[in-house]
């Protein structure tokens, strides 16, 4: 996959960000970010034709293991806050019954 | 012995788990024993390493040192970590009685001690980026901790917004590890020496810049800030406002360092970046009515203060800045921390329902007066130290300078707001049942009232800077100090009180939230149209 790809991917994500008022639609955009940045690392440390990074007897091309090592951490934290964002979407909604930002925001607090 | 920097890390981790999993109720004493293990840790290291930081660079695991993951510390980090362990007592302290019953709570705030400690030290960027994160997510836990409405959005808007900066940060160290195939920052800075000036080189400080602004809350991302650092706990706002928010300023720090050899780290455009925080942050600051919204816009505004300090290397302007960072923890805590106790007494937060402070509680109302004039950059309190330097540096440069002195005026005017809350009679009836807070915010008002009369011996044993050549003792800035709060109180008098309309207007004003982001687009595009078009 070409990185101009992976870039293409990260703009749908930020176009997705500046443009839908809907929070669940913006946790998601987050995530679309999050995973054009990822294709992005592993695709530069990848070459076509090259074996994974296992060490063994007949050691010709390996790729990069390095971007993968990281992005294995990416992917964790990533699905943090993607879990953290949608139990704070359910809790948003319970106490303004809407998903709408613009709704959710300008709300006065009710007290409890 | 440089093995003690992994204690630094994983001690607050470790006793934060036995916390949570525990059922016995004296949890917050364990909290503070491990809290003084760890101040004698870092002692003990500090002096075992002082003067010779080179050897403390350590690479965990055995594994190749530029790949692998290292800790390493220099002067600036070891003062960012006596400074947050600093921060830590007080808040600990503060919240002695809180923490008592809530175990979770102490769980979140000693872990992200871990988290912190951990971020000021790292030595690869891949770990800065996950100390980074992991510290937004327990800030974002932290605060929704209050579990109203209000905190769940802020918490979630926080969160949403600080996110997608953090990858684009992540997206420049892509880029740095495959232009040198290296992510250790000692070995980077070797190699930065003597390097081409590619695009490549030149779009990785855009997009690290991009994300260190939004974790900084420079000027125009830094919405996130005074929803976040509003409605949390009044402890948790001080540790955000003082310290947490410093993480991108300490980054911002790291980042020039190293794109120093490259040739185009401090620019002037952070200047002008510096320049709008620090207008902006005081503008909406006038036009709050609630007692934490406005401390939580000066925190953007002494923000941009600092920025303009360290916007550029070789001259005492920087040096001012990084005080101004210390400073700044110090007073802002303090207020913070006073803020919440008067809140917590009188059940509201808008300004102009409470009165009568000084005579309710005289002890709390002595320590705000100290924070607000260490903020309002009063003589003999440590804010005057290191705007006075900040200031000596821009004498002769024009517009900056009168650029400085309008920032001053705005901060006086919106303390002589706030300082509206001690005058009336009394109220209502304050018995001095919580000593603990107390303590805490006395030790936060001797450290400022301490750091603005014998600033000497402190910049020099920490930075190795020299300070005595400012004349910071003459009648002149008395005079100067007068004049400041003199043109503040017509100010205020003539346009803050009566509450006319471009006040109000700008008190209304709000941004969406589609807005807000594809603002951060539009300053990626100009950090980028600055840094790789025009030059």
């Amino acid at each position: 996959m070409n990185p101009i790809l992976t870039f293409l991917v990260v703009l749908i994500g930020f176009y997705g960000l500046s443009t839908s008022d809907n929070i669940i639609k913006s946790v998601f955009s987050v995530t679309i970010i999050e995973s054009g940045v990822i294709l992005l690392f592993l695709n530069l440390g990848n070459f076509q034709g090259g074996s994974i990074p296992i060490l063994s007897e007949d050691l010709v091309s390996i790729v990069d293991p390095l971007p993968q090592a990281l992005m294995i951490t990416t992917i964790v934290i990533g699905s943090t806050v993607t879990a953290l964002s949608l139990m704070l979407c359910i809790k948003i909604f319970h106490h303004y019954g809407s998903v709408k930002w613009k709704e959710v925001l300008a709300r006065k607090d009710v007290k409890s | 012995m440089n093995q003690l920097a992994v204690v630094l890390v994983f001690l607050p981790v470790i006793v934060s788990i036995v916390i949570y999993l525990s059922k016995w109720r004296h949890m917050n004493i364990v909290a503070i024993a491990s809290q003084l293990a760890l101040t004698i840790v870092a002692v003990v290291y500090f002096t075992h390493f002082y003067g010779d930081f080179e050897s403390t660079h350590i690479v965990l695991g055995g594994w190749d040192s530029r790949i692998g993951i290292s800790l390493a510390n220099d002067e600036l980090s070891m003062s960012f970590i006596f400074l947050s362990l600093f921060s830590w007592w007080m808040v600990l302290i503060y919240t002695f009685r809180f923490g008592h019953t809530e175990h979770s709570f102490l769980f979140f705030l000693i872990f992200l001690q871990g988290v912190f400690l951990g971020l000021l030290q790292s030595n690869d960027l891949f770990n800065v980026f996950v100390f980074l994160e992991l510290a937004t997510i327990i800030v974002t836990i932290l605060i929704a901790y209050n579990k109203k409405g209000e905190s769940f959005r802020s918490a979630l808007y926080y969160l949403i917004v600080n996110v997608p900066a953090m990858l684009v940060f992540l997206t420049g160290i892509i880029l740095v590890y495959f232009t040198f195939g290296s992510i250790n920052i000692v070995a980077l800075t070797e190699q930065f020496q003597d390097v081409d000036d590619t695009i490549i080189l030149r779009f990785s400080y855009v997009l690290m810049m991009a994300g260190i602004s939004v974790k900084a809350a420079l000027f125009p991302v830094f919405t996130w800030l005074p929803k976040a650092h509003g409605v949390a706990q009044s402890a948790i706002s001080a540790l955000l406002s003082g310290l947490i928010v410093k993480a991108g300023v300490y980054l911002f720090f790291r980042m020039n360092f190293l794109y120093e050899g490259a040739g185009f780290a401090y620019s002037d455009f952070f200047f002008m970046v510096g320049v709008l925080t620090a207008i902006s942050g005081v503008m909406f600051a006038l036009s709050q009515k609630e007692l934490k919204q406005i401390l939580a816009f000066h925190t953007i505004s002494q923000v941009g203060i600092i920025m303009m300090g360290v916007s550029s290397a070789d001259s005492d302007m920087f040096y001012g800045g990084i005080l101004h960072t210390f400073n700044h923890a110090l007073f802002k805590s303090l207020l913070f921390l006073g803020a919440g106790v008067i809140i917590q007494v009188y059940r509201t937060k808008k300004v102009g329902e409470i009165r009568g402070v000084f005579k309710t509680m005289p002890v709390v109302s002595i320590f705000m007066i100290v924070g607000m004039l260490s903020i309002t950059g009063a003589p003999f309190f440590n804010g005057f130290i290191s705007k006075s330097i900040i200031k000596y540096g821009l004498a002769e440069q024009g517009w900056r300078y009168w650029a400085l002195y309008v920032i001053n005026i705005g901060t006086a005017t919106s303390f002589i707001k706030m300082s509206q809350i001690f005058f009336g009679p009394k109220t209502l009836s304050y018995p001095l049942k919580n000593m603990a807070q107390n303590v805490a915010m006395m030790a936060l008002a001797f450290g400022c009232v301490l750091l603005g009369n014998f600033y000497i011996p402190f910049s020099e044993g920490f930075f190795g800077i020299r300070v005595e050549e400012f004349d910071l003792t003459s009648f002149d800035v008395l005079l100067d100090y007068g004049i400041t709060v003199a043109i503040g109180l017509v100010f205020y008098f003539t346009v803050i009180a009566r509450d006319l309309k471009p006040v109000r207007m700008i008190r209304e004003s709000r941004i969406s939230f589609e807005n807000a982001n594809l603002v951060f687009l539009i300053y990626i595009v100009a950090l980028t149209t600055y840094f790789v078009f025009l030059s």
